[in-house]
C-alpha cells in the first residue's frame, strides 16, 4: 500500500513539474525519462536474467540516431514512427548479436557486448558521409500524436508537450516491463539467473530465454534513445561509447538493480546529481567515481536496498558462490 | 523397459570414467546404484540425463534414442534428476520455485504478459506438490534460507513437480541427518506413487536406505558394472561387499515396509496416474 | 612500396610494444586475481601525464635534454605507486561476483580520468620536439626515429625478463601456480594477500611504464586511458585471457592491424579490431595462447 501511495505522488509530482516553471528541471526531466526506459531494459537484463552488458549504449544510439535518420534525412517526423523504427531496428539487430552473444555467461558475455558497442561507436565516428561522423546529425522536432507543432518554439515544445509524451512513453514502458517482469516468463529469467544449470534440467531452454530478454532490453533501451533524440536536438557517436554503457550499469547499481524501480530511482538520482554536481566543479567523475565505489563496496543493493532494508544484501548474487 | 544404456564409454582423455555400462530400467522399479567415489556414478548419471555425451554408446529412453540431447529437451521428454550438491534457486520462495517447474511442464515460460500470481493452476499444482514434501510451510520462505535437510528436498521436489516419467535421483539423502533420511525416503516414495512416477533411479551410499528401498542394486567400480540384481543377491556377493560396502557383516537385511511393495499387498505404482 | 611497408611495420611494432606493456599488466592482474582491471588504461595516462612533467622538471632542473628517456622511465616507475592504493581498495571486493570487481576498477577510471584533468587540465600535453632528438635511421628508403627502435627494444626486453622472471623465479613460480590454482597455492603456504598486492603493482608499472614511453611520439589527452582500455582488451582476447605470450602475439597483431588500416582504408581502423575481437570470442574465446580453462 505503501508503495502504491509513494507511485502515485510520484505521478503526480512529474505531471507538475512544468507548472512549476522551472524550465532548465523541467527539461531535465527529460533526459530522466529517456534514460528511466533504457534502464528498464538494462534491470531486464541484469538484475531479473543476471546478465552484465557493457555494450547497452549500442543500443540507445541505435534509437538516437533512428531519430536523426527519419527526422533529418527521410523526412519522417512522426514520433510515433520514430520509436516503432527505433523499437524495430534495435530488435533486428539485436538479434544476431544477441544470438552470439547469450551463448557466453559472464566475462565472455560482457566482453562481446563490450566489442560490438565499440564495433558500433567505431562505424558511426568513421563512416562520416553516412552518419555525419564527430559532429553527429541532427534531429528535428517531431509531430506528437499527428499534429504538427513545429511552428512551437523548442522551449515551449520541450517543456509542454514533449514532456508530457515522453512522461506517457516512460509510463507505458514501465507498465508493460511490469507485466514482464510478473509473468512466467519473468519467473524463467529470475530461476536462469540464479542456476542455470537447475534450470536447464527443469526444461527452460537457458539461451532462448537469454535471447529474448535481450531482444526486448534492447528495444527499450533503443526507445529510451528515441527519445532522447529531440531532447538535444542532436545526436552524436559519444553516446555508443564504452563508458555510457558503464554509466548504464552504475545508474542501475545505484538505485538497486534488484528492486523493478530501482533502476528508475538511480536515472533520476544519477541525472539531477549530476546535473548539480557540474554547477558547482566540472568534476563529475571524481564524484561519481567515488559514490561507485562506495556503492560496490557497502551498498551493493542501491538506493532502494536502503530503503527497503536490503541494502547490503541486494538479493543478487553479491557473493562469489553462484552456481554457474 | 522404460530406460535403457547400451555400452556406453566415456573417457576424458586417458582417462576412462565409464567402460561399457549397460543396464536397463523396468516401470516401477526403484534401482540404486551404488559404488565407492570415482567409481563412474555421477558420470553415468550425467549421460543418462543428457549433460555429458558419451565417448560411445547409446541411451533409450522409451525406444528413443535421447544421447547427449541435453537436459532440457530431456525434461519435455519426461525425465527429471535431482543433484548431489544442492541446486536450488537461491532468491526464489519454496513456491516458486516449483512454479518454475510446473510452468515448463505446463509450456508457459513465453507467456510475456499473463499475470503469475494470477495462474492458479500454476499455484495450485505447485503447492500440491510443496504438501506432498511437507513444504507447504515454508512456500514464502526464499530457498537460501531452508535448512539443508529442506533444500535438498526441494531439489527433488522441483524435479517430482515436472511430473517425469522417469526420475533419477543424486543422492537424495546426502546431507541429511540419519534420523531423517527415512523420512525423506517415505516422502520421496509416496509422492512418487501420488505423481505417477514410473521409475526411479538413485546413486546413494546409504546401504541402509540402498536395501531398504530398492528392488534391484547396481553396483558399479571403475567405470564397470561389477553386479546387478536384487538386494539380497547384492548383499551375498562378496566381490560387492568387499570393494564397495567395505564391510563384512552377514547380519540379515533389514527391509524398511517399502510402500512400493506394499507388505502384503502386491501394490505397485500405477503408471500416469496422480 | 616496400619502404611504405616497412613504415607501416614499424609503426605498428611501435604501438605494439606499447600495448604489450599495457597488455602485460591487465594479463598478470587477470591471470593471478581473476580481476580484468578496466583501470589499467588510466595508469597509462597518468604514466603518460606524468612522462611529460617529469622530463619538462629534470629537464629544466639541469637534467641533459638527451636523457629525457630517462625521465621518462623514472615517471613510469614512480607513478606505480598508485597501485598498491587501488589494489587496497579492490581489496574489498576480492570475495566478490565479478560484475561488483569490474564495476569497482570503472569506478577508479572515472576517479583518475577527473584526478588526471584536475592535476594537468584537458589540453594535451606533450615534450615537444624531444621525440626525435636521437636523430633518425634511413635503412630500405625507410626514414625511422630512433626513438621507435628503443622503445621497441624496451618492450622486447622486458616481454624476455618477463618470460624469465615468471620461468625462473620464485615469485614467478608463485605466480604461475596462483594462476593455476589459487586454492591450492594457499594451502600450500602462500601469502595471497602479498602476491595480490605485488602482482597489482607490478601490472600497474607495467601499464605507468608504456604510458610515459609512449608520450614523445603523441600527446597526453584526457581520452587516452579510456581510449586504449579498450585496445588492451582487444589485445588480451585475441592473445588470450592471463597468458603473457598472448599478450605479446595479441599486441603485435592489434598494433600492426591497426597500422595497416589506418594507411589503407582509415575507416576500417578500430573496425577491424573489434570484427577480429568478436570473431576470436565465437570461434575461439580462449585466443591464440589463453587455456581452455580461462
Amino acid at each position: 500500500m505503501r508503495a502504491r501511495v509513494a507511485l502515485a505522488a510520484f505521478a503526480l509530482a512529474v505531471l507538475a513539474v512544468p507548472l512549476l516553471g522551472r524550465e532548465y528541471y523541467t527539461i531535465l526531466m527529460l533526459s530522466f525519462f529517456a534514460y528511466g526506459v533504457a534502464l528498464l531494459g538494462v534491470n531486464l537484463l541484469l538484475g531479473y536474467t543476471g546478465l552484465l552488458s557493457f555494450g547497452h549504449a549500442l543500443f540507445i544510439g541505435l534509437g538516437a540516431y533512428a531519430a536523426a535518420f527519419l527526422t533529418g534525412k527521410f523526412g519522417v517526423l512522426h514520433m510515433e514512427a520514430i520509436l516503432l523504427a527505433a523499437a524495430g531496428g534495435a530488435v533486428l539487430v539485436a538479434a544476431p548479436v544477441g544470438a552470439l552473444c547469450v551463448r557466453y555467461v559472464k566475462i565472455y558475455f560482457g566482453m562481446l557486448t563490450l566489442a560490438f558497442g565499440m564495433l558500433f561507436y567505431s562505424f558511426l565516428l568513421k563512416f562520416y558521409h553516412l552518419t555525419g561522423g564527430d559532429e553527429g546529425m541532427r534531429v528535428l522536432q517531431p509531430f506528437l500524436l499527428g499534429f504538427d507543432l513545429s511552428q512551437t518554439p523548442k522551449v515551449k515544445f520541450l517543456t509542454g508537450p514533449y514532456y508530457y509524451y515522453s512522461a506517457a512513453v516512460l509510463f507505458v514502458a514501465t507498465f508493460a516491463m511490469w507485466r514482464i517482469v510478473a509473468s512466467p516468463f519473468g519467473l524463467c529469467l529470475r530461476s536462469i539467473r540464479e542456476n542455470p544449470v537447475k534450470a536447464e534440467s527443469l526444461g527452460i531452454g537457458v539461451a532462448r530465454y537469454r535471447w529474448w530478454a535481450f531482444l526486448i532490453s534492447a528495444a527499450y533501451a533503443a526507445v529510451g534513445g528515441a527519445l532522447l533524440g529531440p531532447t538535444v536536438g542532436q545526436v552524436d557517436p559519444g553516446l555508443t561509447y564504452w563508458t555510457q554503457s558503464g554509466n548504464l550499469v552504475f545508474m542501475t547499481l545505484l538505485g538497486g538493480f534488484a528492486n523493478f524501480f530501482g533502476p528508475l530511482l538511480g536515472a533520476f538520482v544519477f541525472i539531477y546529481l549530476q546535473d548539480a554536481v557540474m554547477s558547482v566543479v566540472p568534476y563529475w567523475r571524481l564524484i561519481f567515481g567515488a559514490i561507485l565505489a562506495a556503492l560496490v563496496i557497502f551498498v551493493p543493493g542501491g538506493l532502494m536496498g536502503l530503503v527497503t532494508g536490503r541494502g547490503a544484501r541486494p538479493g543478487i548474487k553479491a557473493g562469489r558462490e553462484r552456481a554457474q | 523397459m522404460i530406460l535403457q544404456a547400451r555400452d556406453l564409454r566415456k573417457y576424458y582423455g586417458e582417462f576412462c570414467a565409464l567402460d561399457g555400462v549397460s543396464l536397463g530400467v523396468n516401470a516401477g522399479e526403484f534401482v540404486s546404484v551404488i559404488g565407492p567415489n570415482g567409481a563412474g556414478k555421477s558420470t553415468l548419471i550425467n549421460v543418462l540425463t543428457g549433460i555429458l555425451a558419451p565417448s560411445a554408446g547409446r541411451v533409450l529412453f522409451r525406444e528413443r534414442d535421447i544421447t547427449g540431447i541435453g537436459p532440457v529437451r530431456l525434461a519435455r521428454l519426461g525425465m527429471a534428476r535431482s543433484f548431489q550438491l544442492v541446486s536450488v534457486f537461491p532468491e526464489l520462495t519454496v513456491l516458486e520455485v516449483l512454479k518454475v517447474a510446473v510452468i515448463s511442464r505446463l509450456g508457459r515460460g513465453m507467456r510475456l504478459f499473463a499475470s503469475l500470481a494470477r495462474d492458479r493452476r500454476v499455484t495450485r499444482e505447485a503447492l500440491e506438490v510443496a504438501e506432498l514434501f511437507l513444504l507447504a510451510e515454508h512456500r514464502n520462505t526464499p530457498a537460501r534460507q531452508l535448512p539443508q535437510g529442506d533444500k535438498k528436498l526441494l531439489d527433488v521436489a522441483s524435479a517430482f513437480a515436472l511430473h517425469p516419467q522417469i526420475i533419477l535421483l543424486d543422492e537424495p539423502t546426502s546431507g541429511v541427518s540419519t534420523r531423517d533420511k527415512n523420512t525423506v525416503m517415505q516422502i520421496l516414495v509416496s509422492a512418487s506413487r501420488r505423481i505417477g512416477i514410473q521409475a526411479i533411479i538413485q546413486v546413494e551410499h546409504d546401504m541402509d536406505i540402498v536395501f531398504g528401498y530398492s528392488d534391484r542394486i547396481i553396483a558399479l567400480h571403475q567405470g564397470r558394472i561389477l553386479a546387478e540384481g536384487a538386494p539380497e543377491a547384492i548383499r551375498a556377493n562378496e566381490d560387492v561387499v568387499d570393494m564397495v560396502i567395505g564391510r563384512k557383516d552377514r547380519a540379515p537385511i533389514k527391509r524398511n515396509p517399502s510402500p512400493r511393495r506394499g507388505e502384503g499387498e502386491g501394490e505397485r505404482v500405477a503408471p500416469g496416474t496422480c | 612500396m616496400l619502404a611504405h611497408a616497412i613504415n607501416v611495420l614499424q609503426s605498428g611494432v611501435f604501438h605494439a610494444a606499447i600495448l604489450f606493456l599495457v597488455a602485460a599488466g591487465l594479463q598478470l592482474v587477470f591471470g593471478v586475481q581473476r580481476i580484468f582491471n578496466l583501470a589499467c588504461g588510466s595508469f597509462y595516462a597518468l604514466g603518460a601525464y606524468a612522462g611529460v612533467s617529469a622530463v619538462s622538471l629534470l629537464t629544466g632542473a639541469g637534467l641533459p635534454q638527451h636523457l629525457f628517456i630517462l625521465a621518462l622511465l623514472l615517471a613510469g616507475a614512480c607513478l606505480g605507486a598508485v597501485g598498491p592504493l587501488v589494489e587496497r581498495l579492490l581489496r574489498f571486493v576480492y570475495d566478490r561476483d565479478e560484475t561488483f570487481q569490474l564495476l569497482l576498477t570503472f569506478a577508479v577510471v572515472l576517479m583518475m580520468e577527473d584526478i588526471t584533468r584536475i592535476l594537468w587540465g584537458t589540453s594535451p600535453r606533450s615534450t615537444g620536439g624531444l621525440y626525435l632528438l636521437y636523430g633518425q635511421v634511413r635503412a630500405l628508403g625507410v626514414t625511422v626515429p630512433v626513438y621507435n627502435l628503443i622503445v621497441i627494444a624496451a618492450g622486447l626486453a622486458i616481454a624476455l625478463g618477463m618470460g624469465y622472471m615468471l620461468a625462473r623465479t620464485q615469485f614467478g613460480r608463485i605466480i604461475r601456480a596462483t594462476a593455476e590454482n589459487r586454492e591450492m597455492s594457499e594451502a600450500l603456504g602462500v601469502n595471497m594477500r602479498a602476491v595480490y598486492v605485488k602482482v597489482f603493482t607490478l601490472g600497474t608499472v607495467l601499464g605507468t611504464l608504456g604510458g610515459a614511453l609512449v608520450i614523445p611520439a603523441t600527446a597526453a589527452m584526457s581520452e587516452m586511458g579510456i581510449d586504449l582500455i579498450v585496445e588492451a582488451f582487444a589485445v588480451v582476447v585475441i592473445g588470450g585471457l592471463g597468458s603473457m605470450r598472448g599478450a605479446l602475439a595479441g599486441a603485435l597483431v592489434v598494433g600492426v592491424l591497426r597500422a595497416v588500416a589506418i594507411s589503407t582504408w582509415p575507416e576500417l581502423e578500430m573496425l577491424l579490431i573489434y570484427l577480429i575481437v568478436i570473431a576470436v570470442l565465437v570461434f575461439r574465446p580462449r585466443g591464440l595462447f589463453g587455456s581452455a580453462a580461462a
